[in-house]
């Protein structure tokens, strides 16, 4: 049985099964009512003042909760909410299985995946909701279809920067992790993105690329947004050296 | 043996290094750093500056190095990122030694050299490296044949952060007293405030700019000073690390570095032992002589680059104002003088 006052599920919840520690929480395996079930449990960082610790853990339990619900009524592949416990960072979900989208690559209709990958974002952007974190580790490619997940970071806004940081940091996730596919999987990304958002998108990709250009020294560089750098010294960087 | 002399002059520091390939690998390591009287730094002052002492920089280390110039294999150069007038005094004096010398010419970008000299003192191979300073903030880690970079900061870069904090509420210039940053001095007596001061991470990015706004306006209303203090280094730095922390679950290295101009800071280095720690990784930061800027971390990149064949035809060597980390292919990783 579960428990249900709120110091004790924590107790409980650390006795599952770990599946993961990542950055942000547990991911532990364990039943609820009788159904398979993630718990992914905020960790408080021992690194921080415990106060900022407890308000960071409670604010993004609480607003990853929400998303959830209000994702998959989006029509979004979100694992189902079954429970959440705010003050003890703790939600409980549909246990989703298959490999991450970031191991997926180069293996049967990759492509595709992404495609998909960009029409998710796009139908969570296109109902008031920006992810915040959606690299190529936050999609699950499952036998029922590709999931969406980790909307810890997750905002309700139609802003057009805040979607616009979604594209960028998931453009940038792919040139860091898949730098010689980059190109081809950003594509199939931005083609998916598009059948949902339409003209709406057009707007987006171009504030993207302004932010790919805002750092404090960035300069327009060749990537997967096209655009070259202009600068005085565009060659000289690339020397006459020749490498060993 | 290969010895390179590496001329750094991307900010407020000129700095002549001298490394080998052979131990002790440092033989030399002399700089000037432009100090402003008041405000902040301006860039034609530096260049001022710089010109004034790049002269005897350079013979200061030849002098301490034992060495004279024809003894050196290569000169190498940061020719940017940086401040445009800063940098043509570096890149001026580099291929003026280059062609009289009749010496190969050495492209570096300083931000690579930041991380290059993390390597190369820790002895950690391929880290994810945290390089803060004040015009960075970035979190780097080396993905096929580049430092890619994994997060940044949006706005302002957390040197900047807390000296514009500093100079605004009148506890700066001088920025550093004793090896401490006026921030961490202030922050001494502090206690945290429960007044909620925004924590700003984008995924893998962070912003300061809604922070400074916020802290500035605790003062305004009469917080007290220590507490702002303490409160903004604390979210700040909570910042960094947890963006760090993602790139590490992210790529699943075991070892993390931190580097730049904020490094020697003894609160950040607390955080990031516990981070690394939580993750089973090794924590090693830059060693505290080379966090600032300076010479040798041009020429260990340098002589790592040169061994590699990469060099550049002095009357093309532009510098390059915003030259970012991930354009530069790293032919030498992870080989780093010492390995």
């Amino acid at each position: 049985m579960v428990p249900l006052d709120p110091g004790e599920i924590v107790s409980w919840a650390g006795r599952q099964t770990l599946l993961k520690r990542g950055a942000e929480s547990e991911i532990r395996l364990g039943t609820f009512m009788g159904l398979k079930a993630i718990l992914k449990l905020r960790v408080k960082k021992p690194y921080m003042h415990p106060t900022l610790a407890e308000r960071i853990v409670s604010a993004r339990t609480r607003r990853e909760a929400k998303v959830m619900v209000e994702a998959r009524s989006a029509g979004v592949n979100a694992p189902l909410l079954y429970a959440v416990f705010p003050s003890a960072g703790l939600i409980i979900m549909e246990y989703v299985e298959g490999p991450l989208l970031k191991d997926y690559v180069g293996r049967e209709g990759w492509r595709s995946f992404f495609r998909e990958a960009g029409a998710q974002l796009g139908r969570l952007h296109a109902a008031g909701i920006v992810h915040g974190d959606p690299t190529t580790s936050n999609y699950i490619v499952s036998k029922g279809g590709l999931y969406l997940i980790d909307y810890g970071l997750s905002a309700f806004t139609r802003d057009v920067e805040e979607r616009a940081v979604d594209l960028h940091l998931f453009r940038r996730a792919v040139e860091a992790t898949h730098a010689g596919v980059a190109s081809d999987a950003f594509k199939a990304f931005i083609e998916g993105y598009r059948s949902v958002m339409g003209g709406e998108a057009d707007a987006v990709e171009e504030r993207a690329r302004e932010i790919a250009l805002r750092g404090r020294y960035v300069e327009a560089r060749r990537s997967v947004w096209g655009g070259v750098g202009e600068d005085e010294g565009e060659q000289a960087i690339h020397g006459n050296g020749e490498q060993a | 043996m290969t010895v390179v002399l590496g001329i750094e002059s991307t900010a407020h520091t000129f700095g002549v290094g001298i490394v080998s390939d052979e131990p002790p690998y440092v033989l030399a390591d002399s700089r000037r750093q432009y100090v402003p009287e008041k405000g902040g730094i301006l860039p034609r002052e530096v260049a001022h500056f710089f010109s004034r002492v790049a002269g005897e920089v350079v013979s200061e280390a030849l002098r301490e190095a034992g060495l004279k110039i024809g003894d050196v294999d290569a000169i190498a150069v940061a020719l940017g990122p940086g401040m445009g007038p800063a940098l043509r005094v570096g890149a001026t004096v580099a291929r003026a030694l280059a062609l009289h010398f009749k010496k190969p010419l050495v492209p570096v970008n300083h931000a690579v050299a930041h991380i290059e000299v993390a390597r190369f003192t820790t002895g950690l191979e391929d880290p994810v490296a945290l390089y803060v300073a004040g015009g960075n903030t970035t979190v780097v880690s080396y993905e096929a044949g580049r430092y890619r970079v994994f997060g940044e900061t949006e706005d302002i870069a957390l040197g900047n952060l807390l000296d514009t904090f500093a100079r605004e509420v009148g506890i700066a210039p001088p920025y550093v007293v004793g090896g401490m940053h006026a921030v961490d001095k202030c922050a001494e007596e502090g206690e945290f405030l429960e007044e909620a001061l925004p924590y700003i991470v984008k995924g893998q990015d962070v912003s300061f700019s809604g922070l400074l706004t916020a802290a500035l306006r605790l003062h305004r209303k009469g917080y007290r000073l220590s507490d702002i203090c303490y409160t903004l280094r604390e979210i700040a730095f909570s910042m960094v690390v947890e963006v760090t922390e993602r790139c590490l679950a992210h790529t699943g290295k075991r070892q993390v570095t931190l580097t730049g101009g904020v490094a020697a800071n003894r609160v950040l280095n607390r955080k990031m032992e516990i981070m690394a720690r939580l993750h089973g990784a090794v924590y090693k930061p830059v060693d505290v002589r080379y966090s600032g800027d300076n010479g040798v971390m041009i020429a260990v990149t340098g002589l790592a680059a040169f061994k590699r064949g990469v060099t550049i035809d002095p009357r093309r060597a532009f510098i390059r104002q915003r030259w970012r980390i991930d354009e530069v292919d790293l032919p030498w990783y992870p080989w780093i003088p010492g390995r």
